[in-house]
């Protein structure tokens, strides 16, 4: 198992080189950058060049990248332009907020979606399967953003339960953290366990259809444990890797979910920058969210060898 | 057509309550006793891309920084420069010194008692730093003279040099010495507001706290634009940073927040009735404008751009990009303010005259060309007054492009010589300052909107702020809007109106140029 971990985690690193070399690429080649931010409208062309040349961008592609990389290697991502702090404390401090976020929805999408896939299996053609998946199917069509604004009228506005954004940290208040973590979390686990829903309805039929479960209720074992011990055991490797591809997923998708109901999250700060040009910002901050999701597809590799005893020899 | 009529009897239905909520703020208090404490929490859609007063011009910025910092001199309500910080201003007979007495006793956030040295680091510092330094421009030195008075000695006599000095653009702060030395965005944000700073989180709030040693200014009996005299009865202000208005609206229909600095102009006419809340109208808040390329064809050509100017309807664009909260006027001042050039333009204004238009294509030799119209996501009434341009210059046969970016994009784009064609801009802040103001974007020494320069209108600037008296200047002014609509290089749509609304808790809120949470408190 450490050698395996060893081998991901080596294999990691020409991942998010090219990350930050396709980041720096593509921000090279979008136009503007943060000097028409800082001179305002009326800045004269003398005004913008001179703030290009404090902040070194009017230095050609590869100096600055050689610059940044040559920093990166002694850990340090550099100032951001506008938030007046370096880019580590910027990512750092907004860290938190959104793997919260990620991770509530995930273990959210990962419950309810497996149910309703565990629900429409075993009870396969009745009405509770195509309820089942009419419900997951809805929650994949509709817009997280839109969702998002009909919860905060239902339960922020009308009912008055929940606040309708805003982030309280843990350490401040855990009730007011929980409050605060309730809707959005709840708005991207809604919008995401469609997918969750549909792989374990399918995977269970797979499963459910085999000699060994005809086998176990021919023995008169309790249909519980049929379908949880030897159903859905053996059904978990196709669930975990697209719960491993959701938390990719959710990790973007919190970008709109923070946007939506204020949360000071990573994909708010990342957007911004990109609105702005904070050029640092945006390079640092991705780099860490790809170290984040090298790390989560890690975390699931070590869970298939869990879940499949095989898995250990193979590694 | 129908929905315009819409909009416009909406506009109306929605003025007139602006208008009773405005009468009501301004007329003498009913005794309404104001109640000290409580937490406010006002709204806006971005972060302040700084909180150091003198180095931004950005709005979102200005709102807070207004209530931490102050300048020796200010607007008052109707746009004349007030003195703040200074006791006053002794301007010498040839113009060339102007002595500034400084208020006695008045005390910065950290205790210490601000004094001529402040004053000179400060204004030193903004010539470094300073997002609108170009306006010390005209000041040789400044030399400390006493303890309470510096002394400004001019290159050369600028009768309009107070009213730029009292510009809240970039404002003239006045903060510690020690910050003399500081870049941009690192002073300590220490001013000698009613409000201290207390702490920034990007993308959630910043807050700021009563500063109970604040030295009112007695000469007033009440606030007056950025100055009067000033009374924090709130312990603390969130300023709360949520960037989707459905979320904003939500908010305060739930009352989470008291104030957001602008609500939709449809989420204001569903509320218009609510008991809980205010809506507060700004009717003067921007021009709407429509800037060419004068550089590249077609846009080069004085007759093509006069076809543009007299085949736009006005009403229909201001009542689809404002949302119908707008007022059509052709003026490049509003009416009625000081400098007013009356009925002059009022001819090509909203005239809509599809033929007038087709005959002066055809003597500007228009070939179809295409006409890139460039514009932004990122400003909604920039995007929506660029769709209906488009259409209605396509009526008549121009081949109109839009190419929308976001703004930072755009802003590079008309940086550029070539490449667009006319370009949508609000201009909020420059109506407000008055003639200068507004004018200076246009011409030389700074690179006009329109790219290239044209040397009468740039003479005609220079007659401005040289112009001795107020008379002198308002003739001026004419021969400047009279020019305007000689060139074409910039069309005036209208002026657009921004809402506020709040929690009817909230009292004693007029609106402004920025959100003045001082003189207003909460009540049960």
């Amino acid at each position: 198992m450490i050698r395996f971990l060893a081998y991901r985690l080596l294999s990691a690193i020409p991942v998010l080189f090219v990350v930050s070399l396709v980041t720096f690429l593509i921000m090279w080649l979008v136009p503007g950058d943060i000097s028409a931010e800082i001179g305002g409208i009326d800045a004269t062309p003398a005004d913008l060049a001179a703030i290009r040349e404090r902040l070194g961008l009017d230095r050609p592609l590869w100096e600055r990248a050689l610059n940044w990389y040559g920093a990166l290697f002694q850990g340090d991502l550099g100032q951001s332009y506008t938030l007046n702090r370096s880019v580590l404390g910027a990512v750092m401090e907004r860290l938190p907020v959104t793997l919260s976020l990620a991770a509530i929805a995930l273990m959210l999408a990962t419950l309810m979606g497996m149910l309703l896939g565990i629900l429409a299996s075993v009870r396969h053609n009745t009405w509770l399967d195509q309820g089942a998946m009419v419900t997951a199917l809805i929650g994949l069509s509709i817009p997280d953003f839109w969702f998002g604004i009909v919860m905060i009228i239902l339960f922020g506005v009308w009912l008055g339960w929940l606040p309708t954004g805003g982030f309280v940290p843990l350490s401040e208040d855990p009730v007011g953290w929980a409050r605060s973590m309730v809707l959005p979390s709840l708005t991207l686990a809604i919008t995401q366990m469609g997918v969750i829903a549909r792989m374990t309805r399918s995977a269970m039929l797979d499963v459910l259809g085999q000699d060994y479960i005809r086998t176990a209720r021919a023995k008169g074992m309790r249909a519980r444990t049929v379908i949880f011990r030897h159903g859905l055991r053996n059904a978990m490797i196709p669930i975990i890797t697209v719960v491993g591809v959701l938390s990719g997923v959710l990790l973007s998708g919190a970008v709109v979910i923070e946007t939506v109901f204020s949360l000071p999250g990573v994909g708010r700060l990342i957007i911004g920058a990109i609105q702005r040009r904070d050029f640092p910002i945006i390079q640092g901050g991705l780099l860490i969210t790809a170290c984040v999701f090298v790390f989560v597809n890690i975390l699931v590799d070590m869970a298939y060898a869990w879940f499949d005893p095989r898995g250990r020899d193979d590694s | 057509m129908n929905i315009h009529r819409k909009l416009a009897s909406g506009l109306r239905s929605l003025s007139a309550v602006g208008v009773i909520a405005l009468a009501a703020a301004f007329s003498p208090a009913p005794a309404q006793a104001q109640v000290k404490g409580g937490e406010l929490v006002v709204v806006q859609g971005s972060n302040p891309p700084s909180l150091d007063g003198m180095s931004t011009s950005s709005q979102a910025s200005r709102n807070i920084n207004m209530n931490i910092y102050e300048t020796l001199y200010g607007f008052s309500e109707d746009i004349k420069p007030i003195p703040i910080l200074a006791e006053g201003v002794d301007i010498s007979e040839d113009g060339l010194t102007y002595v500034f007495t400084l208020r006695k006793g008045v005390l910065f956030h950290n205790g210490d008692e601000m004094n001529a040295r402040d004053v000179k680091a400060s204004l030193e510092r903004y010539r470094r730093v300073g997002a609108t330094k170009n306006l010390l421009a005209p000041v040789k030195d400044i030399e400390i003279t006493g303890e309470y008075e510096v002394t400004f000695h001019m290159v050369e006599p600028t009768p309009t040099f107070l009213e730029a000095f009292s510009s809240p653009r970039a404002p003239a702060i006045i903060i510690p010495e020690e910050d003399g030395d500081t870049e941009a965005g690192k002073n300590s944000f220490i001013g000698t507001g009613p409000y201290k700073f207390v702490e920034y989180v990007p993308d959630d709030h910043v807050t700021i706290e009563r500063f109970d040693d604040y030295s009112q200014d007695l000469r007033s009996d009440g606030i007056d634009g950025f100055g009067g005299k000033k009374t924090a009865w709130l312990d603390r202000v969130i300023f709360r940073i949520i960037p989707e208005p459905g979320a904003q609206v939500a908010a305060l229909e739930a009352g989470e927040v008291d104030i957001l600095e602008q609500i939709p102009m449809p989420a204001a006419r569903r509320l218009e009735s609510d008991p809980d809340i205010v809506l507060h109208e700004n009717a003067r808040w921007a021009f709407t404008t429509f800037i060419f390329n004068t550089n590249v064809p077609p846009s080069d050509n004085v007759k093509f751009r006069e076809a543009v100017q007299v085949a736009l309807n006005m009403e229909e664009i201001m009542a689809i990009s404002s949302e119908g909260l707008y007022t059509l006027n052709h003026r490049w001042q509003y009416e009625g303010t000081t400098y007013d050039p009356g009925q002059i333009g009022a001819e090509y204004y909203n005239q809509a005259d599809t033929e007038r238009a087709k005959a002066l294509l055809e003597e500007a030799g228009y070939n179809g060309e295409e006409f890139v119209i460039l514009t932004d996501s990122n400003i909604p009434q920039h995007g929506r007054s660029a769709v209906v341009i488009a259409e209605q210059l396509k009526a008549i046969g121009i081949n109109a492009v839009i190419n929308q970016v976001d703004w930072p994009t755009a802003l590079n784009i008309r940086m550029q010589d070539e490449g667009w064609n006319g370009w949508t801009l609000q201009m909020g802040i420059e109506p407000y300052l008055g003639p200068v103001g507004l004018i200076a974007t246009l011409t030389s020494p700074a690179r006009p909107h329109f790219v290239k320069p044209d040397p009468e209108l740039d003479a005609l600037y220079q007659e401005l702020i040289k112009g001795e008296t107020v008379e002198a200047r308002q003739e001026t002014f004419k021969k400047i809007q009279t020019r305007l609509y000689e060139i074409f290089a910039i069309i005036k749509v209208g002026d657009s109106g921004l809402m506020h609304a709040s929690r009817a808790s909230v009292k004693g809120f007029i609106p402004f140029r920025f959100p003045r949470v001082y003189d207003i408190w909460l009540e049960d």
